[in-house]
């Protein structure tokens, strides 16, 4: 028997809660699992990402890959292209729909294509490729300082650092700018950073389990994480890195928002109406991480 | 003596001469040993000023590798090379990264930024930060002139001075006290 989870229309951060439900359903003696994207016509950088993660999950699960068919509309399948998304979905999926050939990401929107972490290596690449790219979109297009691209670079960094070092696994990251018509009316960059590995809570279990007794989980490890600051380990020079994002998001009036297992957790601006802390959802492996700067608000004329 | 040590350059000769920017703990390690090295190698060194004027992008994990853990390990009864550690060159956003990064672990160094100005980084209280601004102001000052600057005790203005002695952020000589040299 094959089992059949519909992509949404439009796959990002909040739609994404929705698929993780219906793959949670799926019965663990599914001989196949079918992805179906072909009627989406978007999908987010968080979004495809995290569909890279579930191709990972399932495969670990099932022991084959899944199958995902490709968006129907040639402009998404384009775009996934562009964005870097089928040359990572190639290995974890078995693809069903014309797969466009990849080119080189001519649009800016792409700041980063979905690129592979896996070692720190790749960190360097990831950080030296975007400081080229995302500086005029930084501070031409979302009127920030000019030295926000440190501050970006920085927090990508971090960002793909708690893959290599916390997830036990491979992830991927992206970057794109696009415009939040109606959740903002304004431009933002996005980073997305994702993986399948074992998540904030089992990271942070030996340490801090005790600590949070009866309330520990998923929750509760993202929270000791994100607010309080802690690692996995006991040199207080660790567990810095998500620190220092929040510290360039705020200054940026931006979001950070991760999600891990059955949680979510999120630093909110004044501008966004989610909850800071959402338990209880459906299991999704590893963590997946999303940082949103916000083009900055201009002066009333 | 002085050491001045160019941050990017033993990033270059620590095996990452492909990467520009400071950035993973394990380039970090890596950057700190290099420079322990060239330490041990000079052992009448007893100020390290690290310019970081040809560093791009700098991250946490690689601020606490190569600065904060130069500075514990150079703490008296440490272990490590027994130095003053001044940073130079600092773009903005590096001194405010690692501002942060000092604050979590109690510690504070001495930070010169592009512009030439100086400024203390990291953790101190309150009067004793307003002490150590007095002496770098005036390029040297005993406690007496600190304590009516500040208009504080004698007794007060005296432990603060002692607590930068102790803490590697400025000199002293008799009852004078000197900001840390960095030329």
């Amino acid at each position: 028997m094959t089992a059949v989870v519909s992509v949404p229309p439009s796959l990002d951060e909040r739609s994404f809660e929705g698929f993780a439900t219906d793959l949670a359903q799926v019965p663990a003696d599914a001989a196949r699992v079918l992805l179906d994207a072909h009627a989406t016509e978007w999908a987010s950088p968080f979004g495809l990402a995290a569909l890279l993660c579930a191709g990972q999950a399932l495969g670990d699960r099932h022991g084959r890959r899944a199958l995902l068919t490709v968006p129907a509309d040639r402009d998404v399948a384009h775009y996934w292209a562009r964005a870097g998304f089928f040359a990572e979905a190639e290995a974890l999926f078995e693809l069903h729909g014309a797969v466009p050939r990849a080119r080189q990401p001519s649009e800016s929107a792409v700041l980063l294509e979905v690129t592979p972490v896996r070692v720190a290596a790749d960190v360097h690449r990831v950080v030296d490729r975007i400081q080229e790219r995302a500086a005029a979109i930084l501070t031409t297009g979302l009127g920030l300082e000019p030295k926000a691209t440190l501050g970006f670079g920085m927090a990508l960094s971090e960002a793909c650092q708690n893959i290599v070092e916390h997830a036990g696994t491979g992830g991927w990251v992206a970057v794109q700018a696009y415009t939040w018509r109606r959740r903002l009316g304004r431009r933002v960059v996005v980073i997305a950073a994702a993986d399948a590995g074992v998540g904030f809570r089992h990271t942070l279990e030996p340490t801090q389990a005790k600590r949070f007794g009866d309330r520990w989980g998923d929750g509760a490890a993202l929270e000791a994480a994100l607010i309080q600051g802690v690692s996995r380990f006991r040199d207080p020079g660790r567990g810095q890195g998500l620190r220092g994002i929040r510290n360039v998001v705020d200054r940026w009036g931006g979001k950070i928002a991760i999600r891990s297992g059955t949680a979510r957790i999120a630093i909110i601006p004044a501008w966004d109406e989610d909850v800071p802390l959402k338990e209880g959802l459906a299991a999704f492996p590893g963590a997946q991480l999303q940082v949103v700067v916000p083009e900055a608000e201009r002066p009333a004329p | 003596m002085i050491a001045e040590i160019d941050v990017r350059a033993v990033l270059s000769r620590s095996g990452c001469e492909f990467h520009s920017d400071l950035v993973t703990r394990s380039t970090g390690r890596a950057v700190r040993s290099g420079i322990e090295a060239h330490l041990q190698e000079h052992p009448d060194v007893s100020v390290v000023v690290l310019d970081f004027s040809a560093v791009r992008v700098l991250d946490c994990s690689c601020a606490d590798e190569v600065v904060a853990q130069l500075l514990r390990r150079s703490a008296p009864g440490a272990g490590g090379p027994a130095a003053f550690l001044v940073l130079r060159g600092l773009d903005e956003v590096h001194a405010d990264q690692i501002d942060q990064v000092l604050r979590r672990q109690d510690l504070a160094l001495v930070a010169e930024e592009r512009g030439g100005g100086r400024r203390l980084l990291g953790r101190v209280g309150e009067l004793t930060r307003a002490a150590w601004e007095r002496v770098a102001r005036r390029g040297s000052a005993a406690a007496e002139d600190v304590a009516s600057e500040l208009a504080c005790s004698l007794d007060d203005a005296r432990d603060a001075l002692d607590e930068l002695v102790g803490r590697r952020l400025v000199t002293r000589a008799a009852d004078q006290y000197f900001p840390l040299p960095a030329a």
